[in-house]
């Protein structure tokens, strides 16, 4: 599952904010994406997801000529929910009127009842979150939200991941630990993913790294 | 400032709350009457009639709420809420009443729907003997309260959904939903409606408990025998006999237990809708491509355009023979006599802003310096006058201005209008002042700037739209004020709203037409000029 990515042009009506980017990511690797703010970073991802329309609006609404293909597939005409892609956001955006357990539960793909509670039961354990489910996700830490949100976008079986700045609101010592977390599920999981990040210390494989262009 | 915050809101608490709560103890201690209650179960035309009520208080209101999440999911969905919600001002300002006359003019027998296919159609020569406009079963208040109350739960979710805090975090958790893989619609359904549906209770209660109670409507448009309880209970109140008075005020006593059974009723359904949808089975839905959520709204647009057409053509038809679909003269008659009343006018304008000053004033305050937990735990005594049947409410209003002396007088009339002005700017502003970002408070104090400044040259001047647009809202329910207007102000004071509702029973289509026009008039003018002062600023330079 080969996650490639070609951009001939990004903007707005407005202005060009990119020009023929291509990267390719293989399963269980990460592409750390590095640029300025402003540079369009987020806006790739959005690209990939196919969220682009709800980034901006009106005159600053964003389009793109390329094509994004996941293992062979031609992913750039289908909508966000048909297209396997799983996002993981700088906020974790657990949904306040659900719990820990529900939270998760929406994720896990339909089936039997009891199969998929499991499911999330596993997923509490994964994230050293047992007993945690029936709790109102606003009572846990940063650290323990992070990872509930991780959780969440892998219980979707995503074929590829993209992390808009997950870390960067996380301190230092979760920071690390969190990372740590993201990057070996990512392993395990063995799909590909693309991280946006303005951290050096964030990167999660060097030879690996893409840098925007600064804009003027 | 600070330490005399607390005293400042002590003070303006007694201020609005001694009256509403002298009102509220005032209109139960007519319940406590023994004679009443035996006069009103002795009473062969109660039952039917409260029957009459819940069916159409109930219906209206399920039909509303679900036509309006229906609308806003599609809205939301395709990113138009800002289409979906810019003709919302005009038929947010089309009064009650107002609404009902025009809509009677349409599907009356001799209305336009019937003029327009006959004879070539029906084979009408003479208006059929057809029961449409107050039929027995209530379809026609149900059909009205529904068109009416479908734009105010539109516009009290779109206060929600455009606070700013809200809008950017509901609008990324719905594409995380779709990067989970549900459907943009199934998203709005599981993440962002029971988000929303809970922070709507007020408005819907509101809603519901105008549908089980409105008498003006139904005086135009509703079930003439036996009418609904809130009729036959504000005909009783308007008899000679103290007896059959206080028959009346038992009945507003049913049904203030009718909406207060009603409104826990719909918590116990709104509970376990919720808990449904967050346990719900996983399954992603289908990707819906139509959108039908434009032609909806102007279908419903068109509703209203129609029955604002009909007031205007009817306000100035002569003569009008069965079929023709144009008046066959054209007279100025009614107009020249709204004209010679012009004071009826002036009381309108004068009550309204009056007491939309007075809310908007006392809001503003109230939201600035009281505690959050005063204003979250004090909510339900300052929403009571939504809640109350105002055929309750009326009777502890006027023995409030019976002993204050201020019956029959401009300032009790000025009171009560500005009891039931408050409620609802206080619903309206809400949201936006109290979304309003707090850091832009710490940011000016940090730059120097005192409390005052800091309200005078950025809160309130961001916060300007939110401010007009509930100034207009008051205006707007004062305008349409029908009950205390009367009863209050004891038949002295006459209103565009009392004169609309009491020719409606009349045959004088053009003399109705003209004022129920311009009791739709008068906010929509309001509307008018509140989105005018909020216009967003225009800079001169657009981008560099």
């Amino acid at each position: 599952m080969t996650l490639s990515v070609h951009l001939k042009q990004l903007g707005s009506a407005q202005r060009v904010l990119l020009r023929d980017l291509r990267f390719e990511v293989k399963p269980g690797e990460t592409l750390t994406l590095m640029g300025a703010s402003g540079s369009g970073k987020s806006s790739v991802l959005a690209a990939i997801a196919g969220t682009l329309h709800s980034v901006a609006e009106g005159a600053q609404a964003l389009r793109f000529d390329g094509t994004i293909t996941l293992n062979g597939m031609d992913l750039t005409t289908l909508p966000t929910a048909r297209r396997g892609i799983g996002l993981l956001f700088q906020d974790p955006l657990l949904f306040a009127h659900m719990t820990v357990a529900e939270n998760l539960l929406f994720a896990v793909p339909p089936g039997s009842r009891a199969q998929r509670l499991q499911q999330v039961e596993q997923a509490l354990a994964d994230a050293e979150l047992a007993g945690y489910g029936e709790r109102d996700p606003a009572t846990l830490s940063g650290g323990q939200r992070a990872r509930v949100a991780l959780m969440r976008a892998l219980l979707a079986r995503p074929s590829a991941l993209l992390l808009d700045e997950p870390f960067s609101k996380l301190d230092a010592a979760l920071r690390d630990q969190f990372r740590a977390f993201v990057f070996e599920h990512i392993r395990a999981q063995n799909i590909p993913a693309v991280l946006v990040t303005h951290d050096a210390a964030d990167i999660a494989n060097p030879a690996q790294v893409l840098e925007l262009p600064a804009h003027v | 400032m600070t330490y005399l915050r607390r005293p400042f809101a002590v003070a303006l608490l007694l201020l609005v709350g001694l009256p509403l709560l002298a009102v509220a103890t005032q209109s139960l201690r007519a319940l406590f009457d023994a004679a009443a209650w035996t006069s009103l179960i002795n009473d062969a035309q109660w039952l039917p009639a409260l029957g009459l009520s819940l069916w159409t208080g109930l219906a209206s209101t399920a039909l509303a709420w679900w036509i309006t999440a229906w609308l806003l999911a599609q809205g939301f969905v395709r990113q138009h809420l800002g289409a979906l919600l810019s003709s919302l001002p005009v038929m947010l300002a089309t009064p009650h009443a107002a609404f009902a006359i025009g809509l009677v003019f349409l599907i009356a027998p001799s209305g336009w729907i019937l003029r327009a296919l006959s004879p070539w159609l029906t084979g009408f020569d003479w208006p059929p003997p057809w029961p449409t406009t107050q039929d027995p079963w209530g379809l026609g208040l149900i059909v009205a309260l529904v068109l009416k109350e479908i734009p105010f739960l539109l516009w009290t979710a779109a206060t929600q959904l455009q606070r700013d805090d809200v809008r950017q975090r509901w609008r990324a958790e719905h594409t995380l939903a779709q990067t989970l893989g549900y459907a943009p619609q199934r998203a709005w359904w599981r993440v962002v409606w029971p988000q929303l549906a809970p922070r709507l209770f007020w408005p819907l209660l509101a809603v519901l408990a105008y549908g089980l109670t409105v008498v003006d409507m139904a005086l135009v448009i509703g079930p003439a025998s036996p009418p609904t309880l809130a009729v036959l209970a504000w005909q009783w109140l308007q008899d000679a006999d103290l007896a059959v008075n206080a028959r009346g005020a038992a009945a507003g006593g049913v049904l203030a237990l009718a909406v207060l059974v009603a409104a826990l009723v719909c918590r116990a359904l709104q509970a376990l809708a919720a808990r449904r949808v967050r346990r719900a089975n996983g399954a992603r839905g289908r990707q819906a491509s139509v959108s039908y959520s434009l032609p909806g709204l102007w279908l419903l647009a068109g509703v209203y355009a129609a029955v604002l057409l009909a007031l205007a053509v009817g306000s100035v038809a002569g003569v009008w023979r069965f079929p023709a679909l144009w008046p066959d003269t054209l007279t100025a008659q009614a107009w020249l006599s709204v004209w010679a009343s012009l004071d009826t006018v002036g009381t309108t304008l004068g009550l309204a802003l009056a007491s939309t000053v007075l809310a908007l004033v006392w809001c503003v305050a109230w939201l600035e310096v009281s505690p959050r937990s005063w204003d979250r735990s004090l909510r339900p005594v300052l929403y009571l006058p939504l809640v109350l049947p105002a055929v309750l409410w009326v009777v502890g209003l006027y023995s409030v201005a019976l002993q204050w002396r201020l019956e029959g007088q401009w300032l009790g009339l000025l009171l009560a209008h500005t009891v039931m002005v408050l409620p609802y700017v206080l619903l309206a502003l809400s949201p936006a002042y109290l979304g309003f970002d707090p850091r832009a408070a710490q940011l000016s104090d940090s730059l120097g700037h005192g409390r005052l400044a800091f309200l005078w040259r950025v809160k309130w001047p961001l916060l300007r739209r939110s401010l007009a647009a509930s100034a207009a809202v008051g205006f707007a329910v004062s305008v349409t004020q029908y009950l205390p207007t009367l009863y209050i102000g004891a038949g002295r004071f006459a209103t565009v709203t009392t004169e609309a509702v009491t020719l409606a029973a009349g045959a004088q289509r053009s003399l109705t037409s003209a004022y129920a026009g311009l009791q739709f008039l008068l906010p929509v003018l309001a509307f008018g000029l509140a989105a005018w002062i909020g216009r967003p600023r225009r800079f001169r330079v657009v981008s560099a």
